[in-house]
């Protein structure tokens, strides 16, 4: 198929024009974020010029989290069809050999917006937001070849000075003059053949191949394949016959949770080296605080790691008085690193705390409370917990 | 001395043609496991992590170990399936793909008494029934699940959601085998249902939890559940591990007829 594709040659018939977005374009696919996710990038970096495919973009760009990503835009071409995602203010805009115009936009969605759009002429990507400051810049175009960039519009094949009437959102005539070309008989050609031009041809075939039609199915990820040795899915589409749990690909860490706390705080320790402090309970039981500990007449610990498995401290209580997983203590972070921190989990009759010096206060439930050593917690019941330094 | 009663139902639905579910039922240890890949893929992923968890329960583990010998279970799980991919893709078949998720209880005695382990990767399901309310104690490990957790989703409109089925970690070929492990007192969850998304994708907890209360018999709520599932569409396979605690040392008195909230996230009302 495309094994004799001369990498260098293909790859610089896109242009981008300089903005604050990120760019990250490989062989096989792209993707740009926002300019506030600026640690997302050098990770995907890494994937995308590993050879990554549209797939495992996405499922890295999912474990990291949706809710800290506003906007994103990934794009993969093969040989027939160019897919992209979006998501937020990005927009994509495609003119097909038709001459039909095709809108991404991640507006009005929830999630993402993903489309498969066939038999593509020229692809415009337009990061920032068609209203800021496109427009007086657009003679600043530079051709790329494959890399990390800050961009605000992608174009393929690269943006001439010319009118595009593949770009509906052009308003204004563009009067200056073109960029000097460094590559000018790539550029010079105002309409290339896609068709035998295209730089992501053989290694995308692989992901878009796999899931022409049905762009909601995750189509487990395989390796891209080497060059020219893409066979058809041989059990049709979706391969996968038991069709409603879907995997996807993904890579050590990729879903490591996140740690919790405040941004911008340095993350709670799950255990620390050392106790940050010791709970005498009146029932006679001393804990050291080095992992949260949970306390009530029937703790329940849920969602933790092997390697941050909470202490259960089971407690008396004749009367029922205290819930079954009444509070939690734990290392505190951020500016109560090196001491304990207390929190009520929503017991029913509540927890008193009583910090030297002064007058007994009661816990708002889920709200964490620091420990200074000689504070009591009363749970209730007659069960208390005395607070030492370790 | 605590006894385990159980049942398990399983059925292939009425949309599949293979029933790539496996789950196990051996006490101390109870398994369900839902298979995803083409070809045979999903069903040797699911059965090879039955087998490994079935290994755990034939030998029996020091309850202080309990983790340890469930994190070295999903890793042999993994390396067999990895060897088994890369069998598979050698042999021609280059975009061949095995994997599963695993949801287990594990009965957990130790010197403070008897608990359940719990262990989850993907969208199989864990849940307790304790004084008749039934609470889902894993939580997904899916693309809706995350959408939801951000606010961005409510958990109705993610029953509808065109990714809904998407997960975000499993046992497969590779990846970290990052679970979410729970810890719950046995006195709390009287009965306990492990299910693939065959069942919870069918039947709604309101249901789920009607049918928990009227069935006695943990086989015969199993039966049910899948029953419902296919009664409910039978999209997918369908699989139902219950499990009964009998003969509980009652030390504390009966719970109190106020009933606490489940967790903090409800009583805060961040949960429906």
């Amino acid at each position: 198929m495309n094994e004799a594709v001369d990498h260098a040659a293909v790859i610089a018939d896109t242009s981008f024009r300089p903005g604050t977005w990120f760019g990250v374009l490989g062989e096989h696919a792209a993707v740009f974020l926002p300019p506030t996710v600026k640690d997302r990038v050098a990770p995907l970096w890494e994937l995308v010029d590993g050879g990554s495919g549209f797939d495992e973009l996405l499922d890295a760009l999912i474990a990291g989290g949706l809710r800290s990503l506003p906007g994103f835009l990934i794009l993969s071409r093969g040989e027939e069809a160019v897919r992209v995602l979006v998501r937020g203010t990005p927009r994509a805009v495609f003119l097909t050999t038709a001459g039909d115009t095709v809108e991404v936009d991640g507006a009005d969605t929830t999630t993402w917006t993903e489309r498969t759009v066939a038999s593509v002429a020229r692809t415009t990507l337009l990061l920032e937001g068609h209203e800021t400051g496109w427009v007086q810049e657009s003679d600043h175009h530079h051709l790329v070849s494959g890399g990390l960039v800050r961009v605000a519009r992608v174009d393929h094949p690269p943006y001439l000075a010319a009118p595009v009437e593949a770009d509906p959102v052009e308003a204004d005539p563009v009067e200056a003059a073109p960029e000097p070309d460094p590559a000018p008989e790539t550029v010079g050609e105002p309409e290339p053949d896609v068709a035998t031009a295209e730089p992501f041809e053989a290694p995308a075939v692989a992901e878009l191949g796999a899931d022409p039609g049905n762009t909601e199915v995750f189509e487990p990820f395989t390796p891209p394949p080497s060059v020219g040795q893409w066979q058809p899915p041989d059990s049709g589409v979706p391969s996968d016959h038991d069709g409603q749990t879907l995997g996807s690909s993904w890579d050590s860490d990729q879903f490591a949770r996140q740690q919790p706390g405040i941004p911008g705080q340095p993350p709670a320790p799950s255990v620390t080296a050392r106790p940050v402090a010791r709970l005498h309970f009146a029932h006679g039981d001393v804990i050291e605080v080095d992992r949260a500990v949970l306390v009530g007449r029937a703790p329940e610990a849920r969602r933790f790691t092997s390697t941050d498995q909470p202490r259960l401290v089971t407690v008396p209580s004749p009367n029922q008085e205290i819930s079954s997983t009444h509070l939690e203590i734990r290392p505190g972070s951020g500016a109560d690193h090196g001491t304990a921190v207390v929190t009520d989990l929503g017991s029913t009759n509540g927890t008193v705390l009583v910090l030297p010096g002064l007058g007994p206060e009661s816990l708002q439930p889920g709200v964490a409370v620091q420990l200074l050593p000689g504070a009591l917690v009363d749970l209730g019941d007659g069960m208390t917990i005395q607070v030492s330094g370790a | 001395m605590v006894h385990l009663n159980s049942g398990a139902a399983t059925h292939v639905g009425l949309v599949r043609e293979t029933n790539q579910d496996a789950h196990l039922a051996a006490p101390p240890v109870f398994v369900v496991a839902d298979g995803m890949g083409g070809h045979d893929g999903g069903e040797v992923a699911s059965a090879i992590v039955v087998e490994e968890f079935t290994g755990l329960a034939r030998d029996g583990f020091p309850p202080a170990e309990a983790v340890t010998r469930v994190e070295q279970v999903l890793a042999r799980a993994q390396t067999r399936i990895r060897a088994h991919v890369a069998e598979r893709r050698g042999g021609g078949n280059g975009h061949y793909y095995s994997g599963t998720t695993a949801v287990a209880a594990l009965l957990v005695a130790d010197d403070e008494g008897a608990k359940w382990l719990l262990v989850n990767l993907g969208d199989s399901r864990a849940y307790k029934l304790h004084a008749d309310r039934l609470d889902q104690v894993s939580v997904d490990h899916s693309v809706v699940q995350q959408l939801i957790d951000a606010g961005e989703l409510t958990p109705a409109a993610a029953a509808t959601h065109p990714e809904r089925h998407v997960i975000t970690r499993a046992v497969g070929p590779e990846g970290a085998l990052d679970a979410d492990l729970f810890m719950l007192p046995l006195a709390s969850a009287e009965r306990i249902l492990l299910c693939s998304d065959g069942i919870s994708g069918m039947v709604d907890d309101d249901q789920i939890a009607e049918i928990l209360r009227e069935h006695a018999d943990p086989r015969d709520a199993a039966d049910r559940l899948v029953r419902a599932a296919l009664a409910g569409g039978g999209e997918d396979n369908a699989t139902a591990v219950v499990i009964d605690v009998v003969g509980l040392a009652e030390s504390d008195p009966p719970e109190q007829t106020r009933l606490e909230p489940v967790s903090l996230e409800e009583k805060l009302g961040a949960l429906p």
